[in-house]
């Protein structure tokens, strides 16, 4: 581990040095400096606009210092300027890319101050589209990661996958990409007619894609050896840096919000045995490597595959929506609801003095919390690697700039 | 454990500067009480914040590994106090708890809990900028979403908008 | 045995006698500048628009369509056009006269490479008893120009870019040339075109991978050792897309980046000749044989049947070479390092002394 008492700016190498004798020692030969290079914030690896300082010695780096703040767009500060119902497409807008579990961490925690009676279809329709969002998101991370390794195809082939699960949301809400579908108190359309049909034969077609995915780039010899052992992440360190999601269970943590602390009726669907937890092993390397945490997500796809199909067998006709006013003045409280995003514990905390417009609107978003280790672990790597671990911690600028 | 006894261990462990639990409450007319939604949670004194936190990290019964965020907030612009929240989570326990402190705004100092837990440190450089909170102890306390010669404190209530920053309009 | 020059002597025919015996060798020599440089063109041409195909269908997707009509055949040629009336940039921090001159040096070793091949028994542009090496050296030379591009971009990634280059290429020379060293023992000649004459038993199936079976090693070593010296996937990493924008290419735009493009594909096309030549019978297929035996080998057919040969086969060796650039991830730095030295050349050894072993104790 490198010293963590970084300073401002990054410092270059002495010139001369204190001998233990208290002479000094001058270099004679030729000087070779560091070099600083900057990675960003226009860069096809980085995932978004993010910055980058990385200090390098020929290939291997030596110093690495995220500079974010490119996309903070200001969230939080609207969240205390707009009404409680207004401020939904704003939660679409951070982690663009699983937009519905934005929205049902939001709608969740401003019902936790209400109390309103949110129907069973209503969760039944959240929970098929935060899994669906789920796969769509982790098929993004598979795609972009084979690309930053340099592998061209399977990103086409997961868009494909993933402009069919667009499609889908498209017929259920209008939106492609930012859905402000999930709303406080429900979902705001139901299903189309045989809406739920086409997902059942999605999730067909997709078990057999998923199959050729998983041949085509996680098993393959070069991917594995760009890999694995690259970026290791130990149980610790996942802990005190507030690791979450399959950044933790990457590193060998069984532990997911989904199972453990339970929201909506995922317990009912994980007593029912629809799904499991993938935790990293550790096969092909050191446990909590970058092969580790894409082998979370890659599985995870499969696995939301089983809520979704547990999902579309017990959904019953019924209400979509509960009985909200159509201004919402949301009792005067405080809560915390964290739900498990694609990325992590996404986090809503939630203050309100009874009045239309919230006081304070806090989104705790796991791609910032996720996005510190980058100072521990880029130093010691080459700079190749450097590329692989920043698009296994699969951050998007949205969340953490906010 | 759920939130009662983790407050009753907390107590009974002589937590340094806990000082109460807040937990939702329904309205009562007859008290004049407007009641409190949401989730409870414990508060604790600004100058004990870094030891109640080593103790609910390394309590064998509390166990919070986790440390989820640090947050802030502005409750009102004539309210003297600023909160400075703080979620855990424990992966062994399966359980949250929520803290909250108040420090007063004439002088919103507060140790840093980098030395706890290595998740604070960007955290509280995000709290620091928007609302103007000095964590005492912070290794690196740069300027983390916002430009470096930005002047205020954005998340603060009686924030004024600039009216242009390096000749740019912000109206 | 004298060997006149083809074009000097059709010049010879074509032209009236006042003229000076130096304007005609002037005169055959820009002809044969010319015709090199117009299959590079084309060579480069259809590679991309190849390319550009071949990755559409590998994606699950068609690539060009639309212009010229059928399936986009004129796209590479819209995109010439449109490369050269881009606006020439050169970057402040550049070192200009070497920033002009690397392009240049780098298409300039690919048309000698090229000037080197032959293109039927009878079509060649110089007789050179020693074809090979000379291909072998004008292909080396392409990397002091991407060294040189990289260096004075003035860019720090196009740096990484460079030097990532050289240490690639300085390791695979090794493998490439040693590799080589069996089917020469095999056929017995540096010369392409009687490289190509060895191989010509068997109804015109006597190919070097068939005469000595440590050929086949040496073919797959020698194609790795390409795709190396060429920088392509999976050994990409001078001009790693997704790390380095494109690397010693990045400061690059307009006419000169498209000397750089035309230079990997010419490059391609040409290492996929070599293997064609050297391990896969070169101009010689059943076709070939029995177009000789029916209408002799200095027939025009017989030599437009060996110029087809040769092209398909190299064409096919550059599709393989497209084929595996979409499908792998990208190699490491020192993991290609690790590959070349510590695999690919002792590797190339063993197949050496294995051919020499079966060359002694078979033939």
């Amino acid at each position: 581990m490198t010293d963590t008492a970084h300073k401002g700016s990054i410092q270059l190498s002495e010139e001369s040095r204190v001998l233990p004798s208290g002479e000094r020692e001058f270099m004679m030969d030729v000087s070779t400096a560091d070099l600083e290079v900057n990675m960003g914030p226009q860069h096809p690896a980085t995932h978004g606009v993010m910055r980058v300082l990385i200090r390098t010695d020929g290939e291997l780096v030596t110093g690495a210092q995220p500079h974010l703040g490119y996309l903070h767009r200001c969230a939080e500060k609207i969240g205390e300027s707009v009404e409680w119902l207004q401020y939904l497409p704003y939660t679409d807008r951070y982690d663009y890319l699983s937009a519905m579990n934005n929205n049902l961490g939001y709608s969740l925690a401003v019902e936790a101050l209400m109390s309103v009676e949110i129907p069973r279809r209503a969760t039944m329709l959240r929970t098929i589209c935060a899994e669906l969002n789920r796969i769509a998101s982790h098929l993004i991370a598979f795609g972009t990661y084979g690309l930053d390794i340099g592998a061209f195809t399977p990103f086409f082939y997961a868009f494909r996958e993933r402009e069919w699960i667009q499609s889908l949301f498209e017929k259920i809400c209008g939106a492609r990409l930012t859905y402000s579908y999930i709303r406080i108190g429900g979902v705001f359309n139901d299903a189309p007619p045989g809406w739920l049909k086409e997902i059942a034969h999605f999730c067909d077609v997709f078990e057999e894609k998923w199959k050729e995915y998983y041949t085509l780039l996680i098993e393959n010899h070069i991917f594995v050896q760009r890999t694995a052992n690259v970026g290791v992440v130990p149980r610790e360190m996942a802990f005190d840096f507030g690791l979450t999601g399959p950044m933790l269970r990457g590193s060998g943590v069984d532990f997911d919000l989904r199972r453990d602390l339970p929201y909506m009726i995922y317990g009912e669907i994980w007593d029912a045995g629809a799904f499991r937890i993938p935790v990293a092993r550790g096969e092909k390397g050191t446990l909590g490597d970058c092969w580790d945490r894409t082998w979370v997500r890659v599985v995870e796809m499969m696995e939301s595959l089983g809520i979704v199909r547990w999902c579309l067998d017990a959904i019953e006709d019924g209400p979509v929506i509960g009985e909200i006013p159509k201004v919402i003045k949301v009792p005067a409280g405080e809560a915390y609801v964290g739900i498990e995003n694609p990325r992590g514990e996404l986090g809503h905390y939630v203050v309100s003095d009874g009045g239309k417009v919230a006081t304070r609107c806090r989104v705790r978003g796991p791609s910032f919390t996720n996005l510190a280790v980058l100072e521990d672990l880029l130093p010691g790597t080459l700079l190749a690697d450097s590329i692989a671990i920043i698009g296994s911690i699969d951050i998007v600028v949205g969340e953490t700039d906010r | 454990m759920d939130f009662q006894a983790i407050h009753d261990h907390l107590r009974a462990r002589g937590a340094p500067g806990l000082i109460a639990a807040d937990e939702p409450r329904a309205p009562n007319k007859k008290e004049k009480d407007p009641g409190r939604s949401g989730h409870s949670f414990v508060t604790v004194e600004p100058g004990k914040w870094i030891e109640f936190l080593t103790l609910c990290r390394d309590d064998p019964r509390l166990g919070f590994e986790l440390l989820i965020d640090v947050t802030a907030t502005d409750p009102k612009a004539d309210d003297p106090n600023l909160w400075v929240n703080a979620e855990l989570l424990s992966v062994s326990h399966k359980h949250r708890l929520s803290i909250k402190t108040l420090v007063p705004k004439e002088r919103p100092v507060i140790a840093s809990a980098t030395a706890v837990y290595r998740a604070a440190q960007w955290h509280e450089r995000e709290c620091a900028e928007m609302f103007g909170i000095t964590f005492e102890g912070h290794p690196d306390p740069r300027n983390m979403l916002l430009p470096d010669d930005w002047v205020g404190h954005p998340m603060r209530k009686d924030y004024e908008f600039p009216k242009e920053y390096h000749g740019i309009s912000c109206e | 045995m004298e060997r006149e020059y083809l074009l000097h002597r059709l010049h010879e025919y074509l032209a009236p006698e006042w003229v000076p015996g130096w304007f005609l060798v002037l005169g055959a020599t820009l002809i044969g500048v010319g015709l090199v440089i117009g299959l590079v063109t084309f060579v480069g041409l259809f590679s991309i628009w190849l390319e550009r195909k071949v990755s559409g269908h590998i994606q699950c997707r068609y690539g060009p369509m639309y212009a010229g009509g059928w399936h986009g055949w004129a796209q590479t040629i819209a995109d010439g056009v449109k490369l050269l009336l881009k606006e020439d940039l050169i970057p402040k921090t550049a070192d200009k006269p070497l920033f002009v001159l690397a392009p240049a040096i780098v298409l300039g070793s690919v048309f000698g490479a090229l000037a080197a091949l032959p293109l039927s028994y009878d079509f060649y542009f110089g007789w050179l008893d020693l074809g090979l090496f000379m291909i072998l050296a004008m292909s080396s030379t392409t990397t002091i120009g991407v060294v040189m591009a990289g260096w004075a971009s003035g860019s720090k990634w196009s740096l990484y870019g460079a030097m990532r280059e050289a240490a690639q290429v300085v390791a695979y020379e090794i493998p490439f040339g040693i590799a080589l060293l069996v089917p020469l023992m095999t056929l017995g000649t540096f010369s392409l075109v009687e490289a190509s004459a060895a191989q010509s038993g068997w109804f015109g199936m006597k190919w070097a991978i068939f005469q000595n079976p440590f050929c086949i090693p040496a073919l797959v070593i020698f194609f790795t050792a390409a795709l190396a010296e060429t920088k392509r996937a999976p050994f990409d990493l001078p001009e790693a897309e997704s790390e380095l924008v494109a690397g010693f290419m990045t400061e690059y735009s307009g006419i000169r980046w498209s000397f750089f493009f035309l230079e990997e594909y010419a490059a391609m096309f040409l290492m996929s000749a070599v293997t064609a030549v050297f391990f896969l019978g070169g101009f010689e297929t059943p076709i070939t044989a029995a177009s000789r035996a029916a209408l002799g080998q200095s027939h025009l057919v017989t030599q437009l049947v060996c110029a087809v040969t040769l092209v398909t086969k190299a064409f096919f060796g550059v599709f393989v070479m497209m084929w595996v650039r979409w499908t792998l991830p990208r190699i490491r730095i020192d993991q290609v390092m690790t590959m070349g030295y510590k695999y690919l050349t002792p590797l190339s050894l063993l197949c050496v002394l294995g051919a020499g072993l079966w060359e002694t104790i078979f033939r």
